[in-house]
C-alpha cells in the first residue's frame, strides 16, 4: 500500500491496515458522515439515485470479487440478483419470513445456484465461460417464469417492504440508510476477502491458472468459492432491488444489466475495490446526466434523434475506457493519490 | 507543509459540506423578492399564467422506441391545441382555463426498471401531478409507488397485473387477456366445423406476451369451446423467423394463434406464416391475431396483401379514415403543430392519453385550486371522475374510470386485414377474464 511521504510501516498490523494514517480516517469518517448526513440535503429523487447506486455497488462487488480479481467472466450477473431477488420475495410474501432472515438466505441461495453454474468453469474459461454463464441467465429467468403458481410468472409479485420492531422502511431516506449500510459492509468484506488466502487464491488464478495450480492452489475449491461470493453479493443486491420497488418481476433483471456490470468493472478498475464504487457511481450518474439532456437535445433535434443517448453514451464512456485506461478510473485515482503522497517533491 | 495540507483537506471538505446545504436551498427564494417591488399604479397586473405538467416515463430507447416517439408527438401535439385553443376537443364544449398553459414533462427511461425508479423521483419533484408508463417492467415497477403516492398514471402497456388489485394506472384499451378473448369469440362466431377449434399461444417472450398465458386465459377458451393446445414463444423482436414455433402448430393442428406482440414481432411471423403456406386463405387453415400492440393499420401498410388474415383486437383506425371525428382531429393537430408528420398509429395513442390527462387535471381543478392542487386530489376529483370521455372514435368506446374500474371501456375493436386493408370486424365485449384479488 503506498504511503504518504515519510511514513513507514513499523509492524505487521501496519502493514495489514487499510487506514493506515489519521489523515485516512478523518477522510473516512468525513465521507461516512456526508454520506449519512444526505437525507438531510437532499430529496427522494436523490436518494432514490443514491439508493440505485448502493445497489449496483453491492452487485458490482459481487462480480468484481469473480471477474476483477479470479477472472470468471460472468455475464449472467443479473440472472443471480433474480435468484436472490425471488428467494427473498417468497420468503417474505409467501412464507411471511422476516427480510432479516430473508436476506441471509436469498444470498445463500444465489451462492447455491452460482456454484451450479460455476462448475463449468472447471473445464471451460474464457469465451466458453462467458457463454455458460450467459445460458445461466435466460436458463434461471426461464425457471422464475415456469413457476407461475409460486413466483407470479410474467406478472411478478408484490413484496412486503422491510420491517423491524414495527418500523418498516417505506421512505426514501431510510431504504438509503438501509442499502448504504449494506454497501459499507459489503465494501467492507469485499476489501478484506481479497486479502485473505482465498483472495490471493483468487489473484493467483487470474494472473495465471497454471501456475497457480503449480503452487497448489486448488482450482476447483478457489474457483467455486468466487462464484458463491460473487453470487452471494449478487443475491443480496436483487433481494434489496425487489424490497425497494415492493414488487419481483423478471423484467427487474434484463440481461444487458449485466453487460452494464461488466461496464462498471472496465470504467471503475478490474480487480480493485475502489474502481467498483468509482464504476457504478460514474456510470449511474451518466445516466441520470443522458436523462435529463435528452429532452434538452430533443427540443433542438427530435425525440427519436436523441433516443438511444444513454445507450450510445454508455456505449462510448466503455469503449474509451477500453483504449485509453484499461485500468480504469481506480488507476487514476491512485496516480492523484502518488502524486499527493510525494508533495512536495517532483518524483 | 502539514499545515498546508490540513488547510486543504479543511477546506474540500468545508467545500462538500457547503454543496448539499447550497443544493438544498430553493431556487425561488433567490428570484423574485414577495414584497419589494411596489404594485403598478396605472392598470391592474395581467393575470399569471400558471403551468400545469402533463407527460411522464417514454421508452424513447428499446423495441417500442417508434411507438413511443409517436406517443409523445402526440402528446406535445394535443398541449399545443389546448394552450392555443383551450378547447378539449372539436367535439367538447367544456373548456380549459385561459391562464393554464400545459406543458409536456417527458424522460427517456429506456425501459429500464432502475432508470423509471429515479425518472419517478424527478418528474414527482418537479411537481408533475400525473403520470405515464411505456411498458410493462416500467408499469410493473412503479404501479405500487404510483398507488402509495396516490398518483393517477396512463399507460400504454396493459397487463393483467394492473387489475391485482386495481391500482391507479388507467387504460385506454383492454388488457391483453381480454382482447385475445375478443379474438377468440369472432373466431368462435365463424367457426363451421363440427369439432371444437384447437387454440394454442403465439405470443412474445417478454412479460407483455407472457400475460395471456394464464390459467384463467385456458378456462375462459376452454369454457367457449375451445382445445387448448400450448404455448410457443417468439423473441419481442425475432432475429430469425420463427419457423420452429410455427412448424409445431401445424404439427398440432392448431385452427387460433393467439399472442401478444408488437409488429416488429408480428410481422416476421406473419411473413413466415405465409412461407410455410399457413393462413386462413392458404394450404394449412390457421388464423393469428394478437392484441392491440401488434397494430393492424401498420402491419396492413407494410405487408400489403401478404397480412391478409391477420387479426387484431384493441387497435387504432387507419389515420387515413378521416370520416372518424378523432382521426381527422389527429390529422389536424399534426397540420396545425408538426412540420414533418408522424404516420405511425400510436400517435393517436398519445393523444388520448394526453387528453386523459388534461381530463383529470380539469375535473381536479373544478374543485380543487390550481395551486392546492396535490397528486391525490388529481386521482380522486379527476381520474376517478372521468366518465363517457369521447374520444372521437379513437378508442372503442367513450372511457370511463373510477376507484377499481381502470380499463376504460367495456367493448373491444376487432379488426382483419383483408385485401392488404385493415377491416373492422365489429366490436365483442370485454370478459374481464383476469380474476381481481
Amino acid at each position: 500500500m503506498g504511503l504518504p511521504s515519510g511514513t513507514f510501516n513499523q509492524g505487521y498490523a501496519q502493514d495489514m491496515a487499510i487506514f493506515r494514517t489519521r489523515t485516512q480516517w478523518v477522510m473516512l469518517f468525513a465521507f461516512l458522515i456526508l454520506l449519512f448526513a444526505c437525507p438531510l440535503f437532499f430529496g427522494d429523487r436523490i436518494l432514490t439515485v443514491l439508493t440505485i447506486i448502493g445497489i449496483s455497488i453491492i452487485s458490482v462487488h459481487g462480480l468484481n470479487i469473480l471477474t476483477g480479481y479470479c477472472n470468471q467472466i460472468s455475464m449472467g450477473h443479473a440472472g443471480f440478483m433474480a435468484v436472490g431477488a425471488y428467494t427473498s420475495a417468497l420468503l417474505t410474501a409467501k412464507l411471511d419470513f422476516s427480510f432479516w432472515a430473508a436476506l441471509p438466505c436469498a444470498a445463500l441461495a444465489a451462492g447455491i445456484v452460482g456454484i451450479i453454474f460455476g462448475l463449468p468453469s472447471l473445464r471451460v474459461k474464457g469465451f466458453y465461460l462467458i457463454m455458460a454463464t450467459v445460458a445461466a441467465h435466460f436458463i434461471i429467468i426461464w425457471v422464475i417464469l415456469q413457476l407461475y403458481g409460486v413466483t407470479g410468472g410474467a406478472d411478478g409479485m408484490a413484496v412486503p417492504r422491510p420491517e423491524i420492531g414495527g418500523f418498516v422502511f417505506k421512505s426514501k431516506a431510510s431504504y438509503f440508510y438501509l442499502v448504504m449500510a449494506i454497501a459499507c459492509l459489503g465494501t467492507f468484506f469485499a476489501k478484506n476477502i481479497v486479502r485473505t488466502r482465498a483472495g490471493r487464491a483468487f489473484i493467483a488464478i487470474r494472473d495465471n491458472e497454471l501456475a497457480a495450480e503449480v503452487m497448489g492452489v486448488n482450482l476447483w475449491t478457489y474457483k467455486l468459492q468466487a462464484f458463491f461470493i460473487g453470487c452471494v453479493y449478487a443475491g443480496v443486491a436483487g433481494s434489496l432491488l425487489v424490497h425497494y420497488v415492493a414488487f419481483a418481476t423478471t423484467d427487474q433483471f434484463p440481461f444487458m444489466n449485466s453487460v452494464w456490470y461488466l461496464g462498471m468493472l472496465i470504467v471503475g478498475g478490474m480487480g480493485s475495490t475502489m474502481g467498483v464504487i468509482f464504476g457504478a457511481v460514474s456510470l449511474k450518474l451518466l445516466d441520470e446526466l443522458v436523462t435529463v439532456v435528452g429532452p434538452i437535445l430533443a427540443a433542438a433535434v427530435s425525440p427519436q434523434a436523441a433516443s438511444s443517448l444513454g445507450l450510445i453514451m454508455r456505449g462510448l464512456v466503455i469503449l474509451l475506457f477500453l483504449i485509453f485506461e484499461p485500468r480504469g478510473l481506480a488507476h487514476r485515482w491512485q496516480m492523484v493519490k502518488s502524486y499527493y503522497r510525494l508533495w512536495p517533491f517532483s518524483h | 507543509m502539514t499545515k498546508i495540507k490540513w488547510l486543504f483537506i479543511s477546506s474540500i471538505i468545508v467545500l462538500l459540506l457547503a454543496m448539499p446545504l447550497l443544493a438544498a436551498c430553493p431556487a425561488e427564494e433567490t428570484t423574485t423578492p414577495a414584497t419589494t417591488a411596489p404594485p403598478p399604479k396605472t392598470t391592474a397586473p395581467p393575470p399569471v399564467q400558471k403551468t400545469l405538467s402533463i407527460g411522464g416515463c417514454f421508452a424513447l430507447t428499446g423495441a417500442y422506441a417508434e411507438d413511443m416517439a409517436a406517443v409523445l408527438a402526440g402528446f406535445e401535439d394535443y398541449a399545443a391545441y389546448v394552450n392555443e385553443t383551450h378547447k378539449l376537443a372539436p367535439w367538447r364544449t367544456e373548456t380549459f382555463p385561459e391562464d393554464i398553459t400545459v406543458e409536456v414533462l417527458w424522460r427517456d427511461d429506456e425501459l429500464n426498471v432502475e432508470k423509471v425508479l429515479s425518472i419517478y423521483e424527478e418528474l414527482k419533484d418537479k411537481g408533475l401531478l400525473v403520470e405515464r408508463t411505456s411498458g410493462s417492467p416500467q408499469a410493473l415497477a412503479l404501479m405500487n409507488l404510483l398507488d402509495e403516492d396516490r398518483i393517477g398514471a396512463t399507460s400504454s402497456a396493459v397487463g393483467p397485473y394492473l387489475l391485482s388489485p386495481p391500482k391507479t394506472i388507467f387504460i385506454q384499451y383492454p388488457v391483453y387477456t381480454d382482447a385475445t378473448a375478443a379474438i377468440a369469440d369472432w373466431f368462435l362466431d365463424n367457426w363451421e366445423e363440427t369439432r371444437a377449434p384447437r387454440v394454442a399461444y403465439l405470443t412474445a417472450d417478454n412479460a407483455m406476451g407472457k400475460s395471456v398465458v394464464i390459467p384463467e386465459m385456458d378456462t375462459y377458451l376452454e369454457s367457449i369451446g375451445f382445445e387448448v393446445v400450448g404455448t410457443q414463444y417468439v423473441p419481442l423482436v425475432p432475429t430469425s423467423p420463427p419457423t420452429t414455433q410455427l412448424l409445431w402448430l401445424k404439427e398440432n393442428k392448431v385452427d387460433l394463434a393467439l399472442g401478444v406482440m408488437i409488429n416488429p414481432g408480428a410481422q416476421p411471423t406473419v411473413k413466415e406464416m405465409v412461407r410455410l403456406d399457413m393462413g386462413p386463405n392458404l394450404g394449412y387453415k390457421i388464423t393469428f391475431g394478437t392484441a392491440s400492440p401488434g397494430h393492424l393499420w401498420i402491419l396492413a401498410k407494410a405487408m400489403g396483401e401478404l397480412g391478409n388474415g391477420y387479426v387484431c383486437a384493441g387497435s387504432y383506425n387507419p389515420p387515413e379514415d378521416l370520416t372518424v371525428p378523432g382521426v381527422k382531429f389527429c390529422s389536424d393537430l399534426q397540420d396545425s403543430y408538426r412540420s414533418d408528420r408522424v404516420t405511425h398509429i400510436m400517435y393517436q395513442h398519445g393523444v388520448v392519453e394526453a387528453m386523459i390527462q388534461v381530463e383529470a387535471l380539469r375535473l381536479a381543478m373544478l374543485k380543487v385550486p390550481i395551486d392546492e392542487l396535490a397528486p391525490v386530489d388529481v386521482l380522486e376529483y379527476g381520474f376517478y371522475m372521468i366518465k363517457n370521455l369521447e374520444t372521437g372514435g379513437i378508442t372503442s368506446t367513450p372511457l370511463s374510470f373510477g376507484p377499481g374500474d381502470v380499463i376504460g371501456m367495456d367493448e373491444v375493436l376487432v379488426q382483419q386485414v383483408q385485401g392488404g386493408e385493415a377491416v373492422a370486424l365489429g366490436t365483442w365485449p370485454l370478459h374481464n377474464i383476469y380474476k381481481q384479488e
